[in-house]
């Protein structure tokens, strides 16, 4: 009676918008990620993005991230780790929460890509400067 | 009197370069200007940049008028030359956009020409 | 040929000298394509002779143009040759330090490159660098210097031979404080915010806010030119400043005021010029050091001693002036008992033909130094009775080049008119000898420094306008004698700085006092004007008046001080830093440390 009418999908946006925090949370999400999806939460990276994965959608949109709330609208695709970069591109099925990531010692922590912000690198001269200026002395 | 024959004679001697005498050279200038201003939708057509029907047509005018003053009917033909050359550049589009813009001169600034502007600009 | 190079390395490549040597030059001209020399060759150790000099003591043929210069010239006997034959050898004996303050000429003097610079070792090849002809400022004897220069750096300075100053020497402070213009430097405009932080800015915010403190003080605007100003930023100082209300342009370096003052050019210049020296029979040295206030002065002085059988006497500190002198004592009254003839010398000063008396600044800075330059004119006008033609007794030894310029301008010299009457801005011209301080002026008077080193004037100041150190702007010097020369621009002056009377002339028109000169040649021809000596480029413009200026003394009253007469250059390590560039200079740095550690060296008694 309901998939008559074409209820179900009145209902199915209920369930979504209910999902994501009421009317408020689901625009805020629309807002942020363009996109409302419902999926089964497949984990949660050490920065606090979560992994969301849906099967009944078409391969390519079936996992995604929601990057961790802290970040505003200011993510960026290299704040994956590489253990999940893996799963979210299907190069491998099994998140790191089933199977560990191997871990060396030499290993460094995952680092985003930081250009465009303060920390960015910039080229320097390592060559010193013909001229030194002075620098006023510090007032005591 | 003896200052234009003397002109005449000088004229008569050089080898002219396509015109024979001023009314030749005034109708090869025509011509150019002509065929620049019937060119003109087309280039801005072709190159899309940000100035008026009207404005090019001004600049084309503006540009001609810096030679008015030319006499030697030899200079007058090698504008001439340079100016089909030029149309012919703009025409073939092996200008760029930045290439037109350029007789704008609108990110040119002006010398500086007093003392305080020359030494903040720090011009000696 | 072939004997020469017997012992001589085979390194021009890795050779300092290579291309400005005179056996490589030989050689190139004379020399056979091949050796037949089969033997091994000598080996000689290098010697340690202080941080001006770098020895490769394997390439000395032997020519012993150094030990001849230290010993006649610089008079000092350090060097000399131990050994005979193919063992002989060129050193200190012992192993010591080279101490004479013209050391660095033994580098330009050897004709191979057993003997280079140290600060310059192994830095570019003569062929590749530029040449300036110019003028050095460091101190008041103006020598001629060619300074060498390539990718906007100075790389050394070398003398430019001009018989009249400097010869063809030149004094390691000129020749080895150019690291100096490298350090310290004041290459941005700065304004004080509000925490009272000097910051860097931009060229129109701080002649804003200099333009407004000066409109501000209504009149009450005070100058003070240091010892490295140029004549062109000191009449565009001056002009400023008066135009604007302001009557205290004054000199960092005092001298005395009373009787014709600086009135009459014959009462602050070195007379008799340096060439003077060679005629003159006697010289009377009045609280002075000529060794460390003008080297080459000094050498010239010895020059005489040594050929013309000069004879020199002294009233001051006992210093080693590197030849023998007649001691009078350090007492200020001597010089009016030698002017009341009942001192012993007196007899031999009236004997004297060509007598010279030469004061130094540092005894007229005292406090009764006016009167001190009134017994000395009038004993100098005395003697002239006694000379022939047109001899010039009295002789003043400036010892900042500055000095001559700005007198001639009618700079008032010292600054105690200001002390007095503390002005509401005051402009610092390159003033960095700490003759005034913060705390002598009112906590509101705002101070401009312009030069080129951050050093005591910049620090106390408010606004600070960097300008161009002597080698990056042609201007004007007056030296000692009165000679007028002047400088090259060999590079820019660095970042933003800019040259010193343009900056004031640009001050001026946004005071609202615009001066009127817009190029070099119209400052000069404003010079000119005012000094028509300050354009006359090479020539001594003679002073005299001395019978006028005698006269006048006479009103002087006054009493000496008791305090017996010094000076504050005594010995080797008090020569290298007399003023901001100097004080600098990492290589002058070194010169002192080396000189102090020289002390306890076991080897020199």
């Amino acid at each position: 009676m309901a998939s008559y009418f074409g209820l179900e999908k009145l209902f199915k946006a209920a369930k979504i918008i209910k999902h994501h925090g009421g009317i408020r949370g689901a625009l805020y999400q629309l807002y942020r990620v363009d996109d409302l999806k419902v999926g089964t939460l497949v984990g949660e990276d050490a920065r606090g993005n979560k992994y969301y994965e849906d099967p009944k959608l078409m391969l390519g949109r079936n996992r995604w991230v929601v990057y961790h709330p802290s970040v505003g609208t200011d993510y960026d695709g290299s704040m994956i780790p590489a253990e999940w970069f893996g799963w979210l591109h299907h190069k491998t099925d099994k998140p790191p929460t089933v199977e560990a990531p191997v871990s060396y010692q030499w290993l460094s922590g995952h680092e985003e890509n930081t250009s465009g912000t303060e920390k960015a690198f910039m080229p320097y001269s390592t060559t010193k400067p013909k001229i030194e200026a002075w620098v006023p002395p510090k007032k005591q | 009197m003896a200052s234009t024959r003397t002109i005449r004679a000088a004229a008569r001697q050089v080898k002219p370069i396509l015109s024979v005498d001023q009314g030749e050279a005034r109708k090869r200038v025509l011509n150019l200007y002509k065929a620049w201003y019937r060119q003109i939708p087309y280039i801005l057509i072709d190159y899309d940049f940000p100035k008026s029907k009207e404005q090019c047509r001004e600049k084309l005018r503006e540009e001609f008028e810096k030679h008015r003053h030319v006499q030697d009917i030899r200079v007058i033909d090698m504008l001439v030359i340079k100016g089909q050359m030029e149309l012919k550049e703009t025409v073939e589009i092996w200008k760029q956009k930045h290439g037109l813009m350029a007789y704008w001169r609108d990110s040119v600034d002006p010398k500086p020409k007093d003392f305080l502007s020359k030494f903040l600009d720090g011009h000696d | 040929m072939e004997f020469l190079l017997i012992n001589h390395p085979l390194d021009c490549p890795i050779c300092d000298q290579g291309g400005e040597c005179d056996l490589q030059d030989q050689s190139m001209a004379f020399g056979s394509d091949r050796s037949r020399f089969l033997d091994n060759k000598r080996a000689v150790e290098d010697k340690n002779i202080g941080p001006l000099v770098k020895t490769v003591m394997t390439r000395c043929i032997h020519c012993t143009r150094c030990v001849r210069f230290a010993s006649e010239i610089a008079g000092v006997e350090d060097l000399g040759t131990t050994g005979r034959g193919s063992d002989m050898q060129i050193g200190t004996y012992v192993e010591k330090m080279l101490m004479s303050e013209l050391s660095g000429n033994v580098i330009d003097l050897c004709p191979v490159g057993a003997l280079t610079s140290k600060p310059y070792a192994f830095t570019a090849r003569p062929w590749e660098i530029r040449r300036t002809d110019s003028v050095d400022v460091l101190d008041a004897v103006g020598s001629n210097i060619v300074v060498n220069h390539r990718t906007g750096e100075v790389l050394r300075v070398l003398p430019m031979t001009n018989e009249e100053i400097n010869e063809e020497w030149l004094s390691d402070k000129s020749r080895f404080a150019i690291d100096g213009l490298k350090r310290q430097r004041l290459i941005h405009p700065m304004v004080k915010d509000s925490a009272g932080e000097l910051r860097p800015c931009e060229w129109e915010d701080a002649l804003i806010v200099a333009g407004k403190a000066l409109k501000a003080a209504n009149g009450s605007v005070a100058a003070v030119a240091g010892g490295l100003a140029d004549a062109e930023s000191l009449i565009a100082l001056k002009d400023m400043v008066n135009k604007l209300g302001g009557e205290s342009v004054c000199t960092e370096e005092i001298f005395p005021d009373a009787g014709t003052g600086t009135d009459l050019r014959s009462s602050y210049l070195l007379n008799t010029k340096i060439v003077g020296v060679e005629e003159a029979d006697l010289v009377l040295f009045v609280g002075t050091n000529p060794r460390f206030e003008a080297a080459l002065f000094n050498a010239r002085v010895r020059k005489a001693w040594v050929h013309n059988e000069l004879d020199v006497a002294m009233i001051g500190p006992k210093v080693n002036l590197t030849y023998d002198y007649e001691h009078l004592g350090d007492d200020v009254n001597i010089v009016n008992s030698l002017l009341d003839g009942s001192h012993p010398f007196s007899e031999r000063l009236a004997a004297a033909k060509k007598p010279m008396i030469v004061v130094g600044t540092n005894a007229l800075s005292r406090g009764d130094g006016g009167a001190l330059h009134a017994q000395l004119v009038k004993l100098s006008q005395k003697l002239r009775s006694g000379c022939e033609g047109e001899w010039r007794v009295l002789n003043v030894l400036q010892q900042v080049a500055s000095q001559v310029a700005a007198l001639d301008l009618g700079y008032t010299p010292g600054v105690a008119d200001i002390r007095n009457n503390p002005p509401k801005v005051l402009f610092l011209l390159g003033a960095d000898e700490g003759a005034i301080t913060r705390e002598d002026l009112p906590k509101d008077t705002i101070i401009i420094y312009q030069g080129h080193h951050g050093d005591h004037g910049a620090t106390i100041a408010d606004v600070v306008l960097p300008g161009a150190a002597y080698t990056e702007k042609t201007a004007t010097y007056v030296n000692m004698e009165g000679r007028a020369q002047q400088t090259k621009a060999a590079l820019v002056p660095p970042g933003m700085a800019r040259v010193d009377w343009k900056i004031i002339r640009a001050l001026s028109e946004i005071v609202g006092a615009t001066l009127p000169y817009d190029t070099l040649n119209e400052v000069r021809h404003r010079m000119a004007e005012v000094s028509p000596n300050l354009v006359r480029y090479g020539d001594v413009e003679e002073a005299n008046y001395f019978a006028q200026a005698s006269a006048l003394a006479e009103l002087v009253k006054g009493n000496f001080d008791a305090a017996p007469l010094d000076v504050p250059l005594k010995k080797l390590e008090d020569y290298y830093m007399t003023n901001s560039i100097t004080r600098a200079s990492p290589t002058m740095a070194k010169c002192i440390a080396a000189v102090k550690k020289e002390a306890s060296n076991k080897f020199v008694g």
